[in-house]
């Protein structure tokens, strides 16, 4: 029997195995619980280290591509060691991104001003319909294989916003990489060399991070053998929450109205005297700075200066320094949504557009850690303990 | 009630959180080992066949039985909500005919969530809106799906039914008989909450996240969906229909026994002894097929229970609820492929239950994985 102290810093969350049962801590919010073991994700709460299959993601940011990434967690084969399965997937995710005409015209008869992220559920639900009918294989094995299913999410991301945009929806050159295809339907024009490497940077920092709300839902669904697009609609609910992927929202929100550096100082300490929320800062685990910023905030930085739009780094810059003076002290650090909603805005996504973005990215690392646990997984099903009234009669004229 | 409510700090469990005591709950109570289910303190043996499924859920969500007033304030808002968005009875056009009526379900949903306000307002009547909203829009629609099944168009609600009967009544296209009716109510009223299952667990994470309750419901969906959870009771009905009477039925499962097969419907994680909501359901399931001349199949499912409990009661293996269900909805007239649905109708009642009383808390739900190391 194994017997983990999880909540310790001493433990980093790597084993040789697990024997179950397993004894370990239990917080709240089920901290310390360990829901699945997995060769494709490592991730230290105590330090934020973060590696895909073995590789530390400091060494693919910047580096490598999200569809390399992508092969990566799914196929567990690193860029250069498989260049013909690398060619093969990234035609077949980039093929993808075919979307059936009901699908655009469902999409087309909403709301402009729907939520994206809602939108985004509904496109994915109707494509599943047409991918896996009642003769199907609804495990959908190869959907996750292929990521199929991450370009459809991306395809439909692209309806959306051409959609919101009321331009006619086109579809993606089928040459051209997953970010080259989102850049254009963001902007409307072809993207720089810059934009594909920054919007590659930000799905590669985003495709795998723990066992976070969205990821988590994903594997309860999985395990209960759900089709993928209800798995999908499932992790994409949770990943809108203002606790998760709607907390990116919020940074822009709160943000894009400052318009300098003074007006940044004031409104951050105003906010704070008010016990009022910084997004961006806090996270339910991590009591230090989110390793990934660093590079993010510098990537941000030189797209800001790109665009003409240095004023707003400067106010975010402003944000941060002035929050981590009140907050460090507390405990309370920057988070990957600050600097990565900055980017993507940079990118040209308005703010409500930001959680699907981030939900392309995640959902490489998502389909990767499903696909892992397709074969043995066990259905998740904790305990309650009951805490309610004792035992009463029904009398059935409606008294007790 | 996992964010802040007492944790116990050291647990041991086994894969699937199998045994970890994710954290309190006042909705209801499950005792695996005598075979008891209570909402807020009232076994259910209580409650079947003596209150309908409006007062169940009103009892699951709020904690007390309703009082006249209270039952008929409730009844008007599920009424309220019974007409959902047009759009969403629309999206069936955009799906194709042969695609799982879950998964058309589940398009109507996503769609008729484009249309909940937002943000969501905090008028005091929210906390009954957003539930009676859920409750009676999903019934429209899994009735809508279940009328494309058939290639025909939903019917208009009637004001005079009560929630079981006007579902029946839009998904059949004709008016149920009371027997029909109270066999199905029965069958909401026994699977209207049932703890921390998958489901429920799902929609508590994404709950925990802030998101709106709709979202929570939909990934409660999702988890229901899978063969090894909602589809159960449509596979355990499979498995049955197969069976060509009493004598065959157990042949083959001695068969099936001695090759170690798993059966569809039976065994729980959490009962080990019979499953309360079978014994509650089988005297309607009984009289239902009895009036429809339809005794064989009854006398199948019994022949099946007898030589798989026989077998493998000792090791806690039992029929639980998704081996009868479809013995209730066969004779209505519902289709197989539809079977999964009103248990999903029933059991988001628990999990809105589970979602509100969980909300003050507020704490996420993120648990950690292990990296097994190849190298370590």
């Amino acid at each position: 029997m194994t017997k983990l102290r999880t909540l310790s810093s001493g433990f980093d969350w790597r084993a040789a195995k697990i024997d179950w049962p397993v004894t370990t801590d239990v917080g709240p919010g089920l901290a310390g619980v360990v829901a699945a073991e997995t060769r494709v994700m490592w991730l230290d709460p105590s330090s934020g280290e973060l590696a895909y299959r073995g590789v530390a993601v400091d060494s693919l940011a910047g580096r490598a591509d999200f569809e390399e990434v992508a092969h990566l967690l799914i196929a567990g084969k690193g860029p250069g060691n498989d260049p013909r399965g690398l060619a093969e997937f990234r035609r077949q995710v980039r093929s993808s991104r075919a979307l059936p005409r009901d699908v655009i015209e469902l999409i087309g008869a909403l709301d402009p001003d729907t939520h994206p992220t809602r939108m985004l559920r509904a496109g994915v639900s109707a494509v599943g319909c047409h991918e896996l009918t009642v003769d199907d294989d609804l495990s959908g094995e190869r959907q996750w294989r292929e990521l199929r299913v991450v370009g459809q999410t991306a395809a439909l991301v692209s309806a959306i916003c051409h959609h919101r945009a009321g331009s006619e929806p086109s579809e993606a050159e089928p040459g051209c990489s997953l970010a080259e295809g989102m850049l254009a339907a963001l902007n409307d024009r072809p993207p720089t060399a810059d934009e594909v490497r920054a919007l590659d940077l930000l799905w590669v920092l985003s495709a795998a991070h723990g066992l976070d709300p969205p990821t988590f839902t994903s594997m309860i669904v999985a395990s209960c053998l759900a089709d993928p697009y209800y798995n999908i609609v499932a992790g994409l609910s949770a990943l809108r929450g203002p606790k998760t992927g709607g907390a990116a929202e919020t940074v822009l929100d709160q943000l894009l109205p400052l318009r300098d550096p003074f007006e940044a100082e004031a409104w951050v300490a105003r906010t704070l005297a008010d016990g009022g929320v910084i997004a961006g800062f806090g996270h339910h685990a991590y009591r230090m700075p989110d390793p990934r910023v660093v590079v993010l905030r510098k990537e941000a930085a030189s797209m800001a200066r790109a665009h003409g739009r240095r004023e707003l780094f400067e106010v975010a810059r402003t944000v941060e320094v002035a929050a981590t003076r009140a907050l460090a002290p507390r405990g309370v650090y920057i988070n990957v949504n600050f600097y990565g909603a900055l980017l993507f805005n940079l990118l040209g996504a308005e703010p409500p557009l930001v959680p699907c973005l981030i939900a392309i990215g995640r959902m490489a690392g998502t389909a990767a850690l499903v696909r892992e646990a397709l074969d043995g997984i066990r259905l998740y099903r904790p305990l309650s303990r009951y805490v309610g009234p004792a035992e009463r009669r029904f009398e059935s004229d409606g008294t007790s | 009630m996992i964010g802040s409510s007492p944790i116990i700090a050291e647990q041991r469990y086994g894969r699937g959180l199998e045994d970890l005591v994710a954290g309190d709950t006042a909705i209801s109570e499950i005792d695996g080992r005598a075979g008891r289910l209570l909402y807020r303190g009232y076994p259910i043996e209580d409650l079947v066949g003596r209150v309908s499924f409006e007062e169940t859920a009103y009892l699951v969500l709020f904690g007390e039985m309703p009082d006249d007033s209270q039952l008929e304030n409730w009844s008007a808002e599920l009424e309220r909500w019974r007409d959902p968005p047009q759009a969403a009875l629309d999206a069936l056009r955009s799906v194709p005919r042969n695609a799982h009526p879950l998964a058309q379900f589940r398009t109507m949903m996503t769609v008729a969530a484009c249309h909940i306000p937002e943000p969501e307002n905090t008028e005091l009547d929210a906390q009954w809106r957003r539930p009676a909203r859920i409750l009676s829009w999903t019934a429209a629609l899994a009735a809508r799906a279940i009328r494309h099944l058939e290639g025909a168009d939903l019917v208009p609600p009637r004001d005079d039914l009560g929630y079981a009967a006007n579902f029946l009544h839009q998904a059949t296209g004709r008016t149920s008989s009371t027997e029909e009716t109270t066999a199905f109510e029965a069958s909401l009223v026994v699977q209207a909450e049932h703890g921390l299952h998958a489901a429920a667990f799902a929609a508590l994470v994404v709950i925990s996240t802030g998101a709106d309750l709709g979202s929570a419901v939909l990934a409660g969906m999702g988890a229901l969906s899978g063969a090894r959870h909602g589809g159960a009771n449509q596979l355990a009905f499979e498995m049955l229909e197969q069976l060509n009477g009493p004598g065959t039925a157990r042949q083959w499962a001695r068969e099936a026994l001695a090759r170690r097969l798993r059966f569809p419907g039976f065994g729980h994680r959490v009962y080990k002894c019979p499953d309360p909501r079978v014994r509650a359901l089988e005297p309607y399931a009984e009289a239902l097929l009895d009036a429809n001349g339809d005794g064989r199949l009854w006398n199948t499912y019994l022949a099946l229970r007898e030589e798989i409990e026989g077998a493998l009661g000792a090791k806690g293996i039992f029929a639980n609820v998704d081996s009868i269900t479809g013995l209730i909805y066969h004779p209505i007239g519902l289709p197989v492929s539809a079977f999964p649905i009103p248990f999903c109708l029933a059991i988001q009642t628990g999990w809105m239950a589970h979602c509100l009383e969980y909300l003050p808390d507020g704490k996420v739900i993120a648990p950690g994985a292990v990296y097994i190391d190849p190298t370590a």
